[in-house]
């Protein structure tokens, strides 16, 4: 058995629907490598080199500020592609947020299987869509909202996208989740501070949206009430 | 019919897409100028990305374009445009809103759709662009379905398309052949992809055009019923542009012609229930352009006639044009250089003009006039040298004048090139660089 036919994200990567013999020359260039909480996979600016699919955790992708700080600019989840195929430069930093693993391909070796593979090259445009779609959602998110928008849609889009592995139905999103990340880092991510985070989601406990049963864990309560507060 | 008055066309003037125009740019203007101009960006702005490449190159073209032959070519260059939308964007206020981002070219859709939406990415992304409206100039002949899929999935919302003629003697002899089934099929794509605005670019005084021809063309682009229309009039100047050297220059229509040719394409579009727009655009009555026309609100700029009012345009890419209250800037055109600039961290910015408060006003005044709106001289200083001729074009009834408000006239249209180029103080010499009027 190849590491492909046990692996948890596949039906949903952008490997799915490849026949067995493509997959058996992709699992061939493939590598699996985890990556602990804070590490780093690729630099912006640097050659790009790889490409990547999330088995597990969740990564944040980054670019540098004029004035040297870094802007959050997309978060990526289980099931999602990371760096850019024909591409000579990476544009953005991707680092873990928490411990992560992630299926590795040399970028030159992938672009050579995506030339000589259409489909896999069509679905990759297809995924350049979505991933241009979150961007414009995350802009939305970041340009507009106030404070309790900005965190009613935050927690809304996590509990798109944390749905737990291996679950029979994935489009539907996960009441119960566990946030990969600190209040500090949902401040730089919102572009709040972490008193304003901390106000916010106490607020959301106190008026019933949400149950915060740990820091890190969110339940949320009334997914209408916060589908409407996120305007 | 609009009267005809030869000695008034015999001159070239310029398309005044800015004021002062590009023939008054210099280099004593550059990066420098740039970088300040957007680092005081004060309010919207919109983008304007350039891909200065097409599939394959027209011989009548006269834009900044080559062939999309190499993907390597292509590659770098969108990498280096990469690396300019960063420092461009790096270098903007935070929380400048963006209005407008629009592709032209050459043909954006000569780079893949994959690259396309990379870039859209990049833009929204570093520009942290929130809900802009987009647009996109598109070769018919390269617009394959998945194409207008991307464009739809993209969210674009105006699209458009190079039309030029629908004849094919006069396709072959300009060097675009495109079958009219071509555009029917990318118009029906375009609509099926749901972008709701479509723009064709049609052109009369083509070698060997005929009237018939011209009307044929209109007829047929009603019939698809595009939102808008931009019927420009060819502009034969070889020793410009070398590549029109191919096109056979005995067959051209002379200017009787080209005016006759103008003023019927005007007559057939409006009576179809076009509105006309500027001196060569023309519009549907519900759509923004017309009703910008209408209220009075119409722009001239790098594109043509718009709606936008963003006071500050922001040109990407080899030779586009940025364009600032009070100055002009123009990227590095050759791609190869534009590539060194950018890639090491320089704005791309080589030559423009800075507009005094007088280049401003005039600014102003010609738009109106462009725009076939009344234009104010009451503060006008340099109105005493332009009695003469505002009054000789008064008694033809193409200029209505009440020694301060100048009003147009049912017959202004064909005109207001000339006019406008009367509050030119830099066109005192006839340049051979631009095209007749009409």
């Amino acid at each position: 058995m190849t590491s492909c036919d046990t692996c948890i994200v596949r039906n949903r990567s952008i490997c799915a629907g490849l026949g067995s013999e493509e997959l058996a020359v992709l699992n061939r260039i493939a590598r699996t490598r985890s990556i602990s909480a804070g590490q780093t996979l690729m630099w912006e600016g640097e050659d790009s080199l790889l490409v990547a699919n999330v088995i597990e955790g969740v990564l944040k992708l980054s670019t540098g500020t004029s004035d040297g700080r870094e802007q959050i600019v997309g978060i990526v989840y289980p099931s999602d592609f990371i760096g850019r195929p024909f591409g000579q430069r990476s544009l953005q930093t991707v680092t873990a947020l928490t411990d992560a693993r992630v299926c590795t391909f040399a970028r030159s070796a992938f672009d050579a299987f995506a030339r000589d593979h259409p489909e896999l090259e069509h679905k990759l445009l297809q995924r350049t869509l979505i991933e241009l779609d979150r961007a414009r959602h995350w802009m939305l998110l970041l340009g507009r909202k106030s404070a309790t928008e900005k965190i009613a849609t935050f927690l809304l889009e996590m509990s798109d996208r944390l749905v737990p592995q291996g679950c029979d139905q994935p489009d539907a999103p996960a009441d119960s989740f566990t946030l990969p990340f600190g209040r500090q880092q949902i401040a730089d991510i919102l572009g709040l501070t972490i008193e304003t985070v901390s106000r916010q989601l106490t607020k959301l406990r106190a008026e019933g949206y949400v149950e915060l049963p740990s820091r890190r864990d969110i339940t949320i309560i009334d997914r209408g009430g916060l589908t409407a507060l996120a305007g | 019919m609009w009267p005809y008055f030869p000695d008034l066309l015999d001159r070239a003037v310029p398309r005044y897409t800015s004021f002062p125009t590009a023939a008054e740019f210099h280099g004593g203007v550059g990066a420098n100028d740039q970088a300040a101009a957007i680092a005081a960006v004060d309010g919207p702005a919109s983008l304007y990305l350039h891909i200065p490449y097409c599939r394959q190159i027209c011989w009548y073209c006269g834009c900044n374009t080559g062939a999309a032959n190499k993907a390597e070519r292509l590659q770098s260059y969108l990498d280096a445009l990469d690396a300019e939308v960063d420092l461009v964007a790096a270098a903007m206020p935070k929380g400048t809103g963006i209005a407008r981002i629009a592709f032209g070219g050459g043909s954006p859709n000569a780079i893949s759709p994959l690259a396309f939406v990379r870039l859209l990415d990049r833009v929204f992304v570093r520009f942290a662009a929130n809900a802009p409206e987009l647009s996109v100039e598109l070769d018919p002949r390269d617009l394959t379905g998945e194409w207008a899929n991307v464009l739809g999935a993209s969210r674009i919302t105006h699209a458009s398309l190079g039309v030029q003629t629908f004849s094919p003697d006069l396709q072959a002899r300009i060097g675009r052949v495109q079958p009219a089934g071509m555009i029917v099929d990318a118009v029906a794509n375009l609509r099926t992809a749901g972008v709701g605005s479509i723009n064709f670019d049609l052109m009369y005084g083509l070698p060997g055009q005929s009237m018939a021809e011209l009307l044929d063309s209109l007829d047929a682009t009603i019939t698809l019923a595009p939102e808008r229309i931009a019927l420009f009039g060819y502009a034969h100047v070889p020793q410009l542009m070398p590549r029109q050297r191919r096109i056979d220059a005995s067959s051209l229509p002379d200017q009787a012609m080209r005016f006759a040719m103008a003023a019927c394409g005007h007559d057939r579009l409006t009576a179809a229930g076009y509105v006309a727009v500027g001196f060569d655009h023309f519009a549907l009555p519900h759509d923004p352009l017309a009703l910008a026309s209408k209220a009075g609100v119409l722009r001239r700029n790098f594109q043509g006639f718009t709606d936008d009012q963003a006071e500050y345009l922001i040109g990407l890419g080899a030779s586009a044009i940025s364009c600032f209250p009070d100055r002009i800037i123009q990227n590095e055109k050759g791609p190869g250089a534009y590539r060194m600039r950018v890639s090491q961290g320089l704005m791309a910015g080589v030559r423009g003009v800075r507009r005094s408060r007088d280049d401003r006003e005039r600014a102003m005044l010609i738009e109106d006039i462009l725009c076939l709106r009344p234009a104010d001289l009451s503060l006008f200083v340099g109105l005493n040298e332009l009695g003469v001729a505002l009054s000789d074009l008064c008694a033809r009834g193409i200029i209505r004048w009440d020694g301060e408000i100048l009003s147009p006239t049912p017959s202004t249209r064909p005109y207001a090139r000339v006019i406008a180029a009367l509050f030119d103080p830099y066109r005192a010499t006839v340049p051979e660089r631009f095209s007749n009027a009409i």
